[in-house]
């Protein structure tokens, strides 16, 4: 849940999904690609085999035009099975979530196996999954094993979430994936915080106050 | 908001406590040329004195500055240098206080899991062992059942060796018993012809007399009589023991069991004395595969049980027949008001050739044929009485498929 006090308003957002799908690629990628007013840099917890065992860290923020201090705190979970204790721990909380899927065929199972264990571990940890902000990407679409747009399309359409495609190892979907995550954050948000009416955010700025386009 | 979260925005005073702090700042000290003092995020001074002439220097791990520094004594590139120094170790710290909190929430996680788990598993447990005890108690109804179907079947294959005993018998008997009655009755004749010569010896009776004819004449006419009462006799019990033994096969034939007990009763009702009323109470019964023939007979010798043990205790009563079917089965019993049974009695009442009555006046056959019939049927018969209270016989039938 957010954190707010009467200088900044703090939100979590934690990218989920099945191991070595893209989660830590898209947090480094949006570290070179956002130029927000205040950009942290990426907090590796601890690794082996260049596998993440715990947790990556992307702070951002900005001020709106109130003077209230915007932060947004990117979390990765774990994506290794063994680790569903640390992957609730670190969904405990969280404001929005990216679901990073593996567009590989022989990944199906794995996305959906994650996905099992997001709603699950929502449950578990007291998030609504229904109002949860949340987006889809299938990273790795570069790749020429990749399930193809439009099958991925007909066969999500009909779920509630939008999907986003995407190369991160090039760049590529990351960014608007972000933005993509950023509005339905700011819907969900907005009048809980009077982010438009006492902050002045609109929903284009508060997307582009993040990404650093203002 | 979870101010214990491993994701929660650590301050300064958290992660370093105030012993790590002064041995940090006096090392700061003396790189800074004497003077230095650290106030957290919010520049609340945790060490040293904040000079009015110092220089500051703010340190952030995120975003927001998480401590300060100040110094009079150092310049601009001592102080920008000790900065880096403490951000690398404030970095450390939050890196492993971080990791430490999640740990614990992780292992606090895992811990519920296996809670959860648990208590999975003693559920699913308990659930095997009803299961198995379920089982068990299934098994053991079984055995008993296959035992007490052991006892019916042997019990049966006792009773139809009896009966094919029987059956020779009745063949053997039935031959001698053929040409004696028919010897009888020519014999009847010939005596008859023997009297006719007393009218031819008018004159002379003397001969006669002397031997005694006419005594002769009319006591072998009683003799004859009372050996073809006997024989018929013996063709009758011949005949009762051909139908306990089944020899005559019927065929089967899907029939409503009611039909056959009021056929039986009709015939028992025409041979009822004063004094005994018979009472058909029957409900609605599904047609079965059954040899309606024997069924009657079996329903018959019952019945006719019931009227002699009621012309036995010497007072009017009723006979009461009544049908149900139920999910168990078809029901038939037929109670009687008569003289009851003694508890031996009861026990030997199904064998063949057990008898209360003088001999003569049955062969104690009657309940042994009704009962072959109805195991026969697939069915049980069993009895219930009490001596001067009547007794019921109780006949059940499985409900058809």
């Amino acid at each position: 849940m957010p954190e707010l006090d009467d200088k900044r308003l703090s939100f979590k957002l934690v990218y989920y999904g099945p191991a070595q799908s893209g989660k830590t690629t898209n947090l480094l990628r949006l570290h070179d690609l956002l130029a927000p007013e205040l950009k942290g840099e990426v907090m590796t917890m601890e690794t082996q085999d260049d596998r993440t065992l715990f947790f990556d860290l992307l702070p951002l923020g900005f001020r709106a035009p109130s003077g209230l201090l915007i932060k947004c705190r990117l979390f990765t979970v774990p994506g290794q099975v063994a680790h569903d204790g640390t992957r609730k721990a670190v969904l405990s909380r969280a404001d929005g979530v990216a679901f990073i899927a593996d567009n590989q065929r022989n990944q199906e199972t794995n996305n959906a196996e994650s996905f099992r264990s997001l709603t699950e571990n929502c449950a578990r940890v007291g998030i609504d999954i229904e109002h949860l902000p949340l987006l889809v990407q299938f990273n790795k679409c570069d790749l020429p094993t990749a399930v193809p747009e439009a099958e991925i399309r007909s066969r999500w359409g009909s779920t509630p979430w939008p999907l986003q495609f995407a190369s991160a190892l090039n760049g590529l979907g990351v960014r608007e994936s972000f933005a993509t995550l950023l509005a339905l954050l700011y819907r969900r948000q907005n009048a809980e915080y009077a982010l438009a009416e006492q902050h002045g955010l609109s929903e284009a700025a508060f997307v582009a106050g993040l990404l650093g386009q203002a | 908001m979870n101010p214990s979260g491993f994701d929660r925005e650590w301050q300064l005073g958290e992660l370093l406590d105030s012993a790590q702090l002064s041995r940090l700042g006096a090392a700061l000290a003396s790189l800074l040329g004497g003077d230095c003092a650290i106030a957290d995020g919010n520049g609340q001074p945790l060490l040293g004195h904040i000079a009015p002439t110092a220089r500051r220097q703010a340190i952030a791990l995120e975003l927001e500055p998480v401590a300060i520094l100040h110094s009079a004594s150092a310049d601009d590139r001592q102080l920008a240098a000790a900065g880096e120094l403490l951000h690398a170790v404030l970095r450390a710290q939050v890196r492993f206080r971080m990791a430490s909190a999640l740990h614990l929430e992780a292992i606090a996680e895992d811990f519920e899991s296996l809670k959860r788990e648990h208590a999975h598993l003693l559920e699913s447990e308990a659930r095997y062992r009803k299961l198995a005890a379920e089982l068990d108690a299934r098994v053991k109804a079984q055995v008993a059942q296959l035992e007490e179907r052991q006892q019916m079947l042997y019990e049966a294959e006792k009773l139809a060796s009896v009966g094919q005993l029987a059956a020779g018998m009745a063949h053997e008997i039935n031959n001698p018993l053929g040409f004696v009655r028919s010897n009888l009755a020519s014999f009847q004749r010939y005596l008859t012809q023997f009297a006719a010569l007393r009218g031819r010896l008018s004159a002379d009776l003397a001969a006669w007399q002397e031997l005694d004819l006419d005594f002769l004449v009319e006591d072998g006419g009683d003799l004859l009589r009372e050996s073809d009462q006997g024989l018929e006799r013996i063709a009758r019990i011949v005949g009762d023991l051909k139908a306990f033994s089944n020899v005559d096969r019927a065929s089967e034939a899907f029939t409503d069991p009611n039909d056959c007990i009021r056929q039986a009763a009709a015939v028992i009702e025409a041979q009822l004395p004063a004094g005994i009323s018979l009472q058909l109470d029957l409900l609605p019964l599904p047609s079965i595969v059954c040899l309606p023939g024997h069924l009657k007979q079996a329903l018959f010798n019952i019945l006719r049980n019931a009227m002699q043990a009621i012309t036995d205790s010497g007072q009017p009563g009723t006979i009461k027949v009544s049908s149900e079917a139920t999910v168990s089965g078809l029901y038939i019993r037929i109670h009687d008001t008569g003289i009851g049974m003694r508890p031996e009695q009861i026990e030997h009442a199904f064998e063949p050739f057990y008898t209360t009555r003088p001999v003569g006046h049955g062969v104690g056959l009657g309940l042994s044929t009704a009962r072959s019939i109805i195991l026969a049927h697939s069915g049980t018969v069993s009895l219930s009485s009490q001596p001067d209270a009547g007794t019921t016989v109780t006949m059940t039938f499985p409900a058809p498929p």
